[in-house]
């Protein structure tokens, strides 16, 4: 133990001497966060629609009236504005700058008074499916509303959505947790991945060979004082995101406080297993961005919903210390969600933990044997 | 030529890399495979509990298309009530489904159950699909329960879905991915030859020899811009035939497209590893690049989005404008008189980068 | 007595508040070879690269031919010819690709390449000619490299630290080729830290901390300060800089 704590005096001394990469440590998380934080969205802000109202009759207009109410929809009169209107709508629909356009035939309020069925075209630029979808599932409500006018449809089913947790429907609510996850674990990985590769190129790892200590107190005396500066760089980040951002913090700070250990301590424990297997800092540093960035923001539920991966990718996901952490996080800061709730996932990120430290520990001592 | 020496000498180094081929030629193919899974955002599977109080025949008929559905993963129907808040707070299901007996309203009894939808909202597009669904759901039984009884909706909508027919978000995402894979690999390719260079201290042959300033900086953008345009290639053949994606437009203007854009990409690359006084920081800053250029790319998230403060940054991401370019050839077969505008940004940008890279360089290189 | 070739005026480099060369003057007269001696950090490769555009000059001049080098560096290219501290050669080539490559920068035409690739064919083991330079031995890496940098027939030669690593064996047989290229009317400037090598140069510049502390013909300077050896005499006139007493030039 008092070994153990050695290494960690020295491995502080060290922080403490560099206070240049403790600054970007600090800075570029926030700066991340405020770049990420308000490029990532994807509330849906307006749907421009263009109208082409062959039937000029009184139940057309009252359609238009109810899209042009609806406050996703912008319109546009295109038979107003162009002599062959069907023409300009596909051409704006190329270029981009329409969603969709609707066409309602001349005999629209005619037929409907009198009972029959009426036809209304639409034409959807499918590009993004996700969009074209959305936009399909808001002109199907805004038709249902317009038509419970007539007749009693509204009153055959009653369906009563709520929505909880993100009652204004931001994604802010949905990133910005997320990207305090990437950040951390980037941020701890990247922390101790340089701490023995920098003892490698420098040849003090020499001298760190030959000392009496055991491979399992070097490697936990070199990880234990990152904890610390991870913790205070995920508080910062936290900080930032309830002041500067705004995210209420729903659940309990001390059960945040508990798994963000936790998850620390596997993003400092990967990180020191790569120390271990790189030959030089920037490979070091160049592993430990690649295998924490790239995983975390893909497989872990961050901006793709695990549910619609296919199954082999799920499966992969459950490898990845971020799925489990995005899960709590969002929990317990938008949700008010409580330890008990998320206990496998706790104890899933300490088995991460234990298997990291252990192979790096494993790794270590090989290449200590081998140097002698 | 004393380029074409040049030139002729960084193909014959990269290739005696042993490491290098199957970074050039395997691993595109191989990322662009990995990543059109696991970016194909279409939703589906979606998990759900549903809570049935309702003895109604419709009820029953509507849980069992929920059920049956392969948007939906109901993970549990129960008969009893149970609190929907807990059970959204654990976070094992996205939406919570209730269903009981219609009560009068206005004295008016009614045929169909009543449903509350308990959604959690914070992934807000998620929901919003979910919901869309939902509704798709409930309104095909309504307007088949109607059909039977011999009524009809009273109207009759036609959609047309243009560019991208079968609604597959592998043709919107494919396309973008090999835009976003050509740049992370430039710009790789290229701090690590400067690297090369300096590791190897033939920096000042080079630079006692009578080549320009500017001729170094050509010769060694030449062979990186080819290996790019080879592993853009790739990936496109991966996309195209691996994942089917149909190309409606001239493949020859995304040429254009990826000629303009390789300079930039090129030059930015070259400017990091100039400005960077140690390896560590040129590692470091490409990174944080190209994360940046990814999310401000309209890859994953529309641009029209981006909050203004931050929308400057977008607007001279010169990976923006490529994706936007490439989605257009390939889903709408626009052809350049639509995205003359983007092409011109793009050569803009090009320029401004090349003049500052090549102004570093030359400081760079008289210490 | 003739114009000097080269002319070296208060040459200074700093590199911040460092200053690494402080105010260097001499000259090089045609067709000598310069001895440049002094132990690692004395400023012999920041000179060298100073002359040769490599690096920023600080302060001072260089004339070569009368001409200012930093104005006139693309004519001065055409004359001059530099080998490096580290041979730079491209490790990953061969020595035949080397030559192309080197040949090509420099102007040559495909015929007069596939000449030099003859010439050097015939005394390097064409085997050896076809291996990746790191793979091949120090000392035909040296040839290759002295090769190279003659390839375009310069006037003007610079070598530095040429010898590093080398064995006597091949040391001495450089040395002979010096010789036969002083006999074409080339002028040499050598600059090494190996003192045995001394004596073989026409003149000797003694640098240390970026200072000349002794110049002169090496006999000369020898029997002027009453010493056994070059070597002693070297020794103690670094000893002596150190202590503060510059035994001036």
């Amino acid at each position: 133990m008092k070994r153990i704590k050695a290494v960690m005096v020295k491995e502080f001394a060290h922080i403490r001497r560099d206070p240049a990469s403790l600054l970007v440590v600090f800075l570029m998380p926030l700066v991340m966060m405020f770049i990420y934080g308000y490029a990532l969205n994807f509330d849906i802000k307006e749907i421009k629609a263009g109208i082409i109202d062959y039937s000029g009759g009184d139940l057309s207009r009252s359609l238009i009236e109810k899209f042009a109410n609806n406050r996703y929809f912008v319109i546009e009169d295109l038979a107003a504005r162009y002599a062959d209107p069907i023409k300009a709508g596909e051409e704006l629909l190329k270029a981009g700058k329409l969603k969709e356009v609707i066409i309602i035939p001349a005999d629209f309020s005619r037929r409907l008074k009198g009972g029959q069925k009426a036809d209304l075209g639409i034409i959807i630029d499918g590009s993004d499916s996700n969009v074209a979808n959305l936009v399909y599932q808001y002109n199907e409500l805004i038709i249902l509303d317009f038509l419970s006018a007539f007749q009693d449809l509204k009153e055959l089913i009653s369906l009563d959505t709520k929505i909880y947790f993100n009652p204004e429907v931001k994604s802010a609510f949905f990133f910005i947790p997320g990207l305090i996850a990437i950040l951390l674990i980037m941020i701890s990985a990247l922390l101790t991945s340089i701490s023995i590769s920098r003892e490698k190129e420098t040849g003090t790892i020499d001298l760190v060979f030959i000392s009496p200590l055991k491979s399992s107190e070097i490697i936990i005396g070199k990880t234990i004082p990152y904890i610390l500066v991870s913790l205070v760089a995920g508080a910062t980040i936290l900080v930032f995101t309830r002041f500067w951002f705004g995210i209420p913090i729903r659940g309990s700070l001390l059960v945040l406080f508990v798994f963000s250990l936790l998850y620390v301590l596997t993003g400092l424990s990967f990180g020191i297993l790569i120390s271990t297997l790189a030959p030089s800092q920037k490979t070091a540093m160049f592993g430990a961005l690649l295998a924490t960035i790239l995983p975390s923001v893909m497989l872990s539920g961050f901006i793709f919903p695990l549910d619609s991966l296919s199954p082999v990718l799920r499966g992969i996901s459950h490898l990845v210390p971020a799925t489990y952490f995005l899960k709590i996080i969002r929990g317990v800061i938008l949700k008010g969600a409580e330890l008990k709730h998320f206990l496998f996932e706790g104890v899933a990120m300490a088995v991460f933990s234990l298997v990291f430290i252990t192979l790096a520990i494993a790794k270590f001592s090989r290449i200590r044997k081998k140097a002698k | 030529m004393r380029l074409f020496y040049l030139v002729k000498k960084e193909f014959i180094e990269t290739f005696r890399q042993k490491e290098m081929l199957p970074l050039i030629f395997i691993a595109p193919i191989l990322q662009i495979i990995i990543l059109g899974y696991v970016v194909t955002t279409d939703i589906k599977n979606i998990p759900v509990e549903i809570i049935n109080l309702s003895k109604n025949r419709a009820s029953f008929e509507i849980v069992q298309r929920i059920t049956s559905s392969p948007l939906f993963n109901v993970k549990n129907i129960s008969n009893q009530d149970k609190d929907a808040l807990d059970t959204l707070k654990r976070g094992r299901v996205k939406a919570v489904i209730r269903l009981q007996d219609p009560r009068p309203k206005a004295g008016k009894a009614l045929n169909y159950p009543e449903i509350q939808v308990s959604m959690d909202g914070i992934d807000s597009n998620t929901s919003a699909i979910a919901a869309g669904y939902f509704n798709g759901i409930i309104k095909k039984y309504i307007l088949e329960d109607l059909a039977r009884k011999g009524r009809q909706m009273p109207v009759d909508t036609h959609t047309q879905i243009r560019f991208n027919p079968e609604l597959k978000s592998i043709n919107y995402m494919g396309p973008g991915i090999v835009a976003l894979l050509l740049t992370i690999s430039t710009v790789f390719f290229t701090s690590v030859s400067l690297v090369r260079e300096k590791e190897q201290q033939t920096m000042d042959t080079l630079l006692i020899s009578r080549l320009t300033p500017v001729e170094i900086y050509i010769g060694k953008a030449i062979p990186l811009a080819v290996l790019g345009l080879v592993q853009a290639s790739l990936g496109m053949a991966v996309v195209m035939l691996w994942f089917k994606t149909p190309v409606r437009g001239n493949l020859l203007y995304l040429l254009l497209s990826a000629l303009v854009f390789l300079p930039a990409i090129l030059s930015y690359g070259l400017l990091i590893s100039t400005l960077a006084s140690t390896q560590q920081q040129a590692l470091f800053f490409s990174w944080f690049s190209m994360i940046t250029f990814m999310l401000l790319s309209g890859l994953f998230t529309p641009i029209e989005n981006i909050h203004p403060a931050i929308r400057p940054l977008a607007d001279i991401n010169p990976v923006r404008y490529l994706i936007k370019i490439i989605r257009e050839i390939f889903l709408k077969g626009n052809g350049v008189e639509y995205f003359y505008r983007d092409l011109l940004a793009l050569a803009m940008i090009a320029i401004t980068v090349i003049t500052l890279s090549i102004l570093n360089f030359k400081r760079f290189i008289s210490r | 007595m003739t114009p000097p070739i080269i002319e070296i005026r208060s040459l200074t480099k700093k590199f911040g508040r460092f200053t690494a060369v402080n105010a260097i003057s001499f000259d090089i007269q045609p067709g000598e070879i310069l001895g440049f001696l002094g132990p690692n950090g004395a400023g012999k490769t920041t000179t060298i690269k100073m002359i040769n555009g490599l690096l920023k000059i600080t302060s001072g001049q260089v004339l070569i031919k009368g001409l200012d080098a930093e104005k006139h560096r693309r004519r001065i290219k055409k004359i001059t010819g530099y080998m490096s501290q580290k041979f730079s050669l491209y490790p990953l080539l061969n020595a035949l690709e080397n030559i192309e490559f080197f040949g090509g920068i420099s102007g040559l035409n495909a015929k007069q390449i596939k000449g030099k690739q003859a010439e050097i064919g015939q005394t390097v083991d064409p085997v050896i000619l076809k291996q990746n330079v790191q793979d091949i031995p120090p000392g035909i890496r040296q040839k290759v490299a002295l090769f190279v940098c003659l390839m375009t027939d310069p006037e003007i030669i610079f070598l530095d630290e040429p010898t590093s690593g080398v064995d006597p064996e091949v040391r001495r047989n450089f040395w002979l080729e010096i010789y036969r290229l002083k006999k074409e009317g080339k002028t040499l400037l050598v600059s090494t830290h190996n003192l045995d090598e001394v004596e073989y140069a026409d003149r000797l510049l003694i640098i240390h901390r970026g200072n000349i502390i002794l110049q002169g013909e090496p006999e000369t300077l020898r029997q002027t300060h009453g010493k056994e050896s070059i070597q002693e005499l070297f020794i103690d006139a670094i000893r002596a800089d150190e202590n503060g007493q510059g035994e001036g030039a």
